[in-house]
């Protein structure tokens, strides 16, 4: 008993220590000057020693403006965003400034989880840089409730060696591309592609690049496009990847890019897969062998040319509860300064949303002329349910991967779709 | 299990004199003693349940946990869930996975408590530790284990089905999707499970195990009674009340399996969802919150489990008063 004693008085105190280890710095700042003793910031993501040490340089130019002000930064890793801001919004332990996923942009504003910052934004010069599309979906009645920070677009991941022996060429249409998976197929004993059913950011590429649609706005409410002929076309080659043409393996079924096609892709056991710029650290981690045989092409439309992408990525806000509207608006400014921008590109692999800021690494220029021709998913409020709650194309697009007949299953996801984007 | 195994070999002396004292003055002492405990419970569970009853019957988005004023709904939530074929079908896998996992749990934690009782002292202690360690395993690193093992890229278990010769399995294991289907989701996760709640079975059994007297198995033995017997004329009907406490824990903890499943196929195959999963998707799955359904998923599950353990314990008592 005495040691069970002992070891649970050892672990509180040091589940105090960490917890504490921010605050017991100077709070003499707080009586003089306006600024707040502290600004606290959420990061999304599982947070890594590199983002600390840059986030660490963005809090040094912060306090040269905000000499008292001492910034904690708090990681939020992805799976738990929804859960923490849900705990946020009811208990009013908020941040002051957070990151966001760009597609839960429109709930949190519909929902009053973030401040107003149309007067701030208009005073700050830099945000004539931004890209005009992804600062569209931070706004709702022409008032502005956050800034485009960096997106990600996804292209194909491939291996340029066998390319090269295979004597395969770019593919530029949807029969070319599972021509060249088949080829790969046939002569190196591995799947040709990764085509996993939870990946909705690529599928809606191969819709978009049939001139299909998710859903249109008539009248002030989405109307769902999912059973028009385009889409429904659509999502019966990328199924049918893996049940038609065979060459994409099962094994990626009810999977997203991440669980698999990724650690494939870099062993050498897969030829393609779709996924951002990003994923080259990922995949440098999982093995370096081959790293410098893949390549990238944008993901093909069907009659030839580049899909449209989807824009994934993510924005900066400051959230309705802050007692530091002014400093938390400033640090957003400093986080996304050119300089900051820059270095913070070059270490995540994500695109800036700035004009003038582009990738140092030449494998990964290809993804900032992609990010020409981007498309977002329908902006609504209702997304993030249909989207990651009913998860409806995922499941739709499992359904038809396993023989269920592609018209009745894209009919269900359009009436799902015609109730849960206008909520 | 120190609650359950005084029971099996009560003095009966002891109870009549305890009540006929209780007769002569109420005690406050006892109840003293049990408040600290019934008031930290009233906080923690009683308090939650009453908000889930009355949410089930409210639509609660983020907004009214900003501290909007909830909206009455009545019985939408339940019509809206009854109505829904998903609804069932989420049962249907609750139901069915519990049957089985409590089912095997029972049997394979009973042969395991008696192989303990057999071994000698050095190698029962070693499977005793060997079968803790699984109870101690966290779910969450169970589950994350048992979707590696059983993976497609390196999973042991793949790699070991395709070595076995393919007359016996079959071939192409090697790509096999263990949670593409229903079906063989179900089986990994009542293994996982089962492997981890058998450990509590044994050990229960087997601290009932040590407190039958050792005459009444050499009088068996003498009767020339074999081990099938043995078990079923005389372990069994010794332990009865530990595995009357057994499975009511079981079928509770199976009926409510979340994390296992939530992390090995997740929200992105909702054709195998169960009951727990569902609910989670409704209430916390998004950024649009709909914690009204989920709680209302919850209280039918709930009433379900209530429903199900008073049938059972009800019988079990029964039987008990026949004989």
């Amino acid at each position: 008993m005495k040691y069970i004693k002992v070891a649970a008085t050892v672990a509180a105190i040091a589940l105090a220590a960490t917890a504490c280890g921010g605050d017991d710095k100077d709070d003499k700042g707080s009586a003089g000057a306006k600024d707040p003793a502290q600004l606290k910031v959420w990061m999304m993501g599982e947070g890594t020693p590199e983002q600390t040490k840059f986030l660490d340089t963005v809090e040094a130019d912060f306090k040269t403006k905000h000499p008292n002000t001492d910034v904690q930064i708090k990681y939020v890793p992805w799976p738990q965003v929804a859960t923490t801001f849900q705990k946020a919004a009811a208990g009013g332990e908020g941040p002051d400034v957070t990151e966001l996923g760009n597609t839960d942009v429109q709930s949190h504003i519909e929902q009053g989880n973030l401040a107003e910052i149309s007067d701030e934004f208009g005073g700050w010069a830099d945000g004539k840089t931004l890209n005009k599309t992804a600062l569209e979906n931070d706004q709702a009645n022409s008032k502005t409730y956050a800034v485009p920070w960096y997106g990600g677009v996804r292209a194909v991941w491939y291996r340029t060696d066998w390319f090269q022996e295979l004597n395969i060429q770019q593919p530029k249409t949807w029969a070319e591309l599972s021509a060249a998976a088949k080829k790969i197929q046939d002569s190196k004993k591995v799947p040709g592609i990764g085509v996993p059913s939870d990946q909705t950011n690529a599928l809606l590429s191969f819709i978009w690049g049939n001139n299909g649609e998710v859903a249109t706005k008539d009248n002030d409410a989405w109307k769902g496009q999912l059973d028009q002929p385009a889409a429904v076309e659509a999502v019966t080659f990328y199924a049918g990847l893996v049940n038609k043409d065979k060459v994409a393996p099962e094994k990626y079924i009810g999977k997203n890019e991440l669980e698999g096609p990724q650690r494939d892709f870099a062993l050498g056991k897969l030829g393609m897969y779709f996924d951002g710029s990003w994923s080259l650290k990922e995949m440098k981690k999982i093995s370096a062998k081959n790293e410098a045989k893949w390549g990238v092409f944008p993901i093909p439309s069907k009659a030839g040319g580049n899909a449209p992408v989807m824009a994934g990525g993510s924005d900066l806000a400051v959230w309705k509860d802050s007692k530091a509207k002014g400093a938390a608006f400033d640090y957003i400014t400093v986080l996304n300064n050119a300089k900051n921008a820059k270095a913070w590109a070059d270490y995540s692999g994500f695109s800036s949303m700035r004009s003038d800021v582009s990738f140092s690494d030449p494998k990964l220029q290809i993804f900032t002329q992609i990010a020409t021709n981007t498309k977002f998913p329908p902006i609504s409020a209702g997304w993030g349910e249909f989207e990651q709650a009913k998860k409806v194309l995922p499941n739709a697009v499992k359904a038809i991967m396993q023989g269920k007949p592609a018209d009745a299953e894209m009919k269900k996801a359009n009436e799902q779709a015609n109730t849960l984007l206008n909520p | 299990m120190l609650d359950t195994a005084p029971a099996v070999g009560k003095a009966p002396g002891r109870r009549s004199s305890g009540r006929a004292r209780s007769r002569r003055r109420p005690r406050f002492g006892p109840y003293l003693l049990i408040a600290p405990t019934a008031i930290v419970i009233a906080v923690l569970m009683f308090w939650p349940m009453i908000q889930i009853g009355t949410m089930s019957f409210q639509k609660v988005g983020n907004r009214q946990l900003r501290g909007e004023p909830a909206e009455q709904v009545g019985t939408e939530n339940f019509d809206k869930i009854l109505n829904d074929p998903f609804f069932w079908q989420t049962l249907r896998h609750t139901v069915l996975f519990a049957v089985v996992a409590v089912a095997l749990t029972m049997v394979v934690g009973t042969l395991v408590g008696l192989l303990l009782n057999k071994l000698g002292k050095k190698m029962s202690s070693f499977v005793a530790g060997g079968v803790m360690v699984a109870w101690a395993t966290p779910p969450v690193t169970a589950a994350i284990i048992f979707s590696w093992l059983f993976g497609s890229t390196g999973g042991v278990v793949n790699w070991f089905l395709d070595l076995l010769p393919n007359f016996l399995v079959g071939g192409g294991w090697d790509d096999y999707n263990w949670f593409a289907t229903p079906l063989s989701t179900y089986t990994v996760l009542t293994v996982c499970v089962v492997w981890q709640a058998c450990p509590f079975v044994a050990v229960s059994v087997l601290a009932g195990l040590k407190s039958v007297p050792g005459e009444l198995y050499e009088a068996a033995r003498v009767d020339g009674s074999g081990p099938w017997r043995t078990f079923w004329s005389l372990t069994y009907p010794m332990l009865k009340p530990i595995f009357l406490v057994l499975v009511v824990m079981s079928i509770i903890w199976d009926f409510k399996v979340f994390t296992q499943l939530f992390i090995m196929s997740g929200l992105a195959n909702r054709d195998a969802f169960n009951l727990s999963l569902y609910a989670y998707s409704e209430a916390f799955g998004s950024m649009n919150p709909k914690l009204g359904m989920g709680s209302a998923i919850a209280l039918v599950l709930t009433i379900i489990l209530l429903i199900v353990t008073a049938l059972y314990v009800r019988v079990m008592v029964r039987q008990g008063e026949m004989k």
